[in-house]
């Protein structure tokens, strides 16, 4: 689990790996999907899809729209229920309390309470999942993502593309083994996409697994691995070869 | 910890809600909400009659009264279970879901203060209006006003509970919707069978107990019936609680967003949209395949007709059902009316309106596509005043319902004759109503929010004015030995100017929108 109190202090540049941390050899898979399926009245989102993702993964989820991405991320985040199958964090099932504080979610679409500063929101968040003192992450994520000057603002304050920033933030400001994020690059200009590449990828190299959906070829080239839904099925999944994917899209 | 992080920001957050609360602002409301709930009541207790019941009528309460109380319980418990089996009655914040539901915390803990929140205000409410009606009943009835008042002030505390308890425990047992139909209709049904029968066996019936204690000639099976009663009641809402932390994430992040917009609209007086959201809320969609296929050959010489009678079958059984029961109870509140309940008058109107609303639905999604109406080969005002004549012919078939209803709740034949004759104007005047209703542009008096308030209640006076003014004028005339058929024409004919009237209106309104959007 990525616990930045045990991994590190931020550097000159904010960063936060001090101590380069080995990704985790356990064999047991973080997330576990067996003949995952959902239904929304009578139509198939999801169909017998099964997948294992290991610590360390950095996993680019892609498909055309309405593939079923979304849909298997809410599934795992535990915000929907399977029509059939199971899918497991951690070894619990998603929407469990152990599941819950294994898995960060971060959703297509940011929310926020209105009437919450973005500090406020972040302590918020941290104190829900048991961290004491979020001060020195929250600052370190605030500083990286642009946003030190607007931790005292309102939500209502921000552009579309801040936040998306925050909610950045706030997915990474807990502890996790799993990290899904759902179209994270979108609204991000040039420079804040470079920093989000990088948390993504120090939160790999801290052995958590992540999952990004995702249209961008520049995300998919940096991946790990590539899992390929259509039509609600796994219809790829190996290394993000453009040969290999070329296909998978030419479909 | 965890707990004590959500105890802090919740407080915190309440403080900072209280600390931006305008104070004079709400002194202000808090002044205007009394002084015209104390006119409500000053009207209320004017139109209620003093004269004390018959002994046969206090007989035919202490038999009957607790089943008919309890239909209304097993009615809430109904309304309770459908809400619940589609995520209610919890409406809860979006970031709430996202990060506080999500968090490794016992969902148990989170919903409970927020539903009990729910139940404590249902609570008082209820209470406060059971206790001023058993303010009125206790001068025609026997029994002490204190008896009447805490008796009715404690059914009151215990029916709005019943439905949020209903709707706690559905969502948090995951119960389908015709899961959750069947239970709470099962319960009405029991009850209705307690009523034919003169018994008392339904829990609804016995919770309707608590209400009728006061009677004479209860003894200790009534004081038996309101134990057992109170006992269900609460009990229901023990499990109700709970069972609240197993709410399902997917129906709660529907609903809070579209809550959320359901307030917004609701505050702006947006009518039309607080319509489709609710339908969104109650998962109301069109049926794929409508209940009879219209004939091509002759409905396709009149297009408007043909797309307004497409909509109508496609409708789903809640909708048609809810429109029935409309239907059924306008004219048992008719019934009533025409008996000498006067209070009455103002039900058929405001339950006919809601009614109207959804058979307006045609004309509504034209008036709110007015790019789309402007690329069409007619005239605004006359492509729209076309749209009146399904949802009218639609309308008076619920009107006919109605009729049929007061007949069956013991509506004398004159009363029938009268219903013949308001049907067909009330009908028009209704949809007009809805009409002129759908397509109000809420932000058209921002600036003069008075004049807003206006345009939305206008239509719903003019409902209650039209349903219950002919027939109130049929009923004194009938008292005195005159021809109530006449009087109720007579009134119509106004009614049927206004009619008129709204419908030049609605046209004129469309034209000028389409001017707007052609400029």
């Amino acid at each position: 689990m990525v616990d930045w109190k045990t991994h590190g202090r931020p550097d000159r540049r904010g960063g936060l790996l001090t101590t380069k941390v080995q990704p985790q050899t356990d064999p047991s898979p973080i997330l576990a999907a067996r003949g995952l399926g959902r239904r929304y009245d009578g139509f198939m989102a999801l169909g017998s899809f099964s997948l294992e993702l290991r610590a360390g993964e950095l996993v680019a989820l892609v498909g055309p729209n309405g593939a079923g991405k979304t849909t298997f991320l809410t599934l795992a985040a535990g915000l929907l229920e399977p029509s059939s199958g199971t899918i497991a964090i951690a070894g619990e099932l998603a929407g469990t309390i152990p599941a819950r504080r294994a898995l960060s979610y971060l959703p297509d679409t940011p929310v926020f309470y209105e009437d919450l500063s973005l500090g406020e929101h972040l302590a918020y968040v941290a104190a829900l999942h048991g961290v004491a003192d979020e001060g020195a992450r929250a600052a370190q994520l605030l500083e990286r993502l642009g946003l030190e000057e607007w931790e005292n603002s309102l939500p209502s304050e921000f552009s579309h593309g801040m936040r998306q920033k925050a909610s950045i933030a706030l997915a990474l400001v807990r502890p996790f083994s799993a990290l899904l994020a759902d179209e994270p690059f979108d609204g991000l200009d040039p420079p804040s996409r470079e920093v989000l590449f990088e948390l993504l990828a120090e939160a790999r190299q801290e052995g958590a697994a992540v999952v990004v959906s995702t249209h961008r070829p520049d995300v998919i080239a940096a991946a790990s691995r590539c899992v390929g839904i259509r039509d609600g099925r796994l219809a790829y999944d190996g290394p993000p070869e453009a040969d290999a994917l070329g296909e998978f899209f030419e479909h | 910890m965890q707990t004590a992080a959500l105890g802090e920001m919740r407080s915190a957050r309440r403080r900072r809600f209280v600390e931006r609360l305008d104070v004079m602002e709400v002194l202000y409301r808090v002044y205007l909400a009394a002084i015209f709930g104390a006119i409500g009541l000053a009207v209320l207790a004017s139109w209620v009659e003093e004269a004390p019941a018959t002994a046969r009528a206090v007989a035919d309460m202490r038999d009957h009264g607790p089943a008919v109380l309890g239909l209304a319980v097993a009615l809430a418990v109904l309304m309770g279970m459908r809400s619940g089996a589609r995520g209610g009655p919890l409406a809860i914040e979006a970031a709430e879901v996202q990060y506080v539901l999500l968090a490794p915390i016992d969902r148990g803990v989170t919903l409970r203060p927020a539903a009990l929140r729910q139940l404590r205000i249902a609570v008082l409410a209820g209470a406060v209006l059971g206790a001023a009606i058993g303010n009125f009943v206790f001068r025609r009835l026997p029994g002490s006003p204190v008896e009447w008042i805490a008796c009715l002030g404690l059914f009151g505390a215990l029916l709005p509970p019943c439905t949020l308890s209903a709707a706690l425990l559905a969502s948090g047992r995951r119960l389908r919707p015709a899961v959750a139909t069947a239970i709470g209709a099962g319960l009405l049904a029991w009850t209705l069978a307690d009523l034919l029968l003169g018994s008392t066996t339904s829990p609804a019936t016995l919770v309707g107990e608590i209400a009728t204690l006061p009677l004479p000639g209860g003894g200790p099976v009534a004081l038996a019936g309101l134990g057992l009663g109170l006992a269900i009641a609460l009990a229901l809402g023990w499990f109700g609680l709970r069972s609240v932390g197993r709410i399902a994430l997917e129906a709660a992040r529907r609903r809070a967003a579209l809550t959320a917009e359901l307030r917004f609209s609701a505050s702006v007086q947006d009518l039309r949209t607080v319509v489709l959201l609710r339908r969104q809320l109650a998962s109301e969609r069109p049926r794929r395949r409508p209940w009879i296929r219209l004939r091509t050959a002759v409905s396709s010489r009149y297009p408007v007709w043909r797309r307004g009678w497409q909509s109508f079958l496609r409708w789903p059984l809640a909708r048609l059902a809810r429109v029935a029961a409309i239907g059924v109870a306008a004219g048992a509140a008719t019934a009533g009316a025409w008996s000498g309940i006067s209070l009455l008058f103002v039900l058929p109107g405001a339950l006919l309106m809601v009614a109207a609303l959804d058979l307006v639905e045609p004309l509504a999604q034209e008036a709110d596509h007015p790019t789309r109406r402007e690329l069409l080969p007619v005239a605004a005002a006359t492509l729209i005043q076309r749209h009146l004549v399904p949802s009218f012919a639609a309308m008076a078939s619920v009107l006919l319902i109605a009729t049929l209803a007061a007949l069956a709740f013991g509506a004398s034949a004159t009363a029938a004759g009268v219903g013949a004759v308001v049907l067909f104007p009330t009908a028009l005047v209704l949809v007009c109503c809805a009409a002129f209703s759908a397509t109000n542009d809420p932000y058209a008096y921002v600036l003069t929010p008075q004049l807003g308030y206006a345009q939305s209640a206008a239509p719903l006076v003019i409902a209650v004015v039209a349903a219950g003014a002919p027939v109130l004028a049929a009923r004194e005339v009938a008292r005195h030995g005159g021809p109530a058929v006449s009087a109720a024409a007579g009134v119509e004919i106004v009614m049927l100017l206004l009619a008129v009237a709204m419908a030049w209106w609605i046209g004129k309104r469309m034209a000028d929108q389409t001017a707007v959007v052609a400029s």
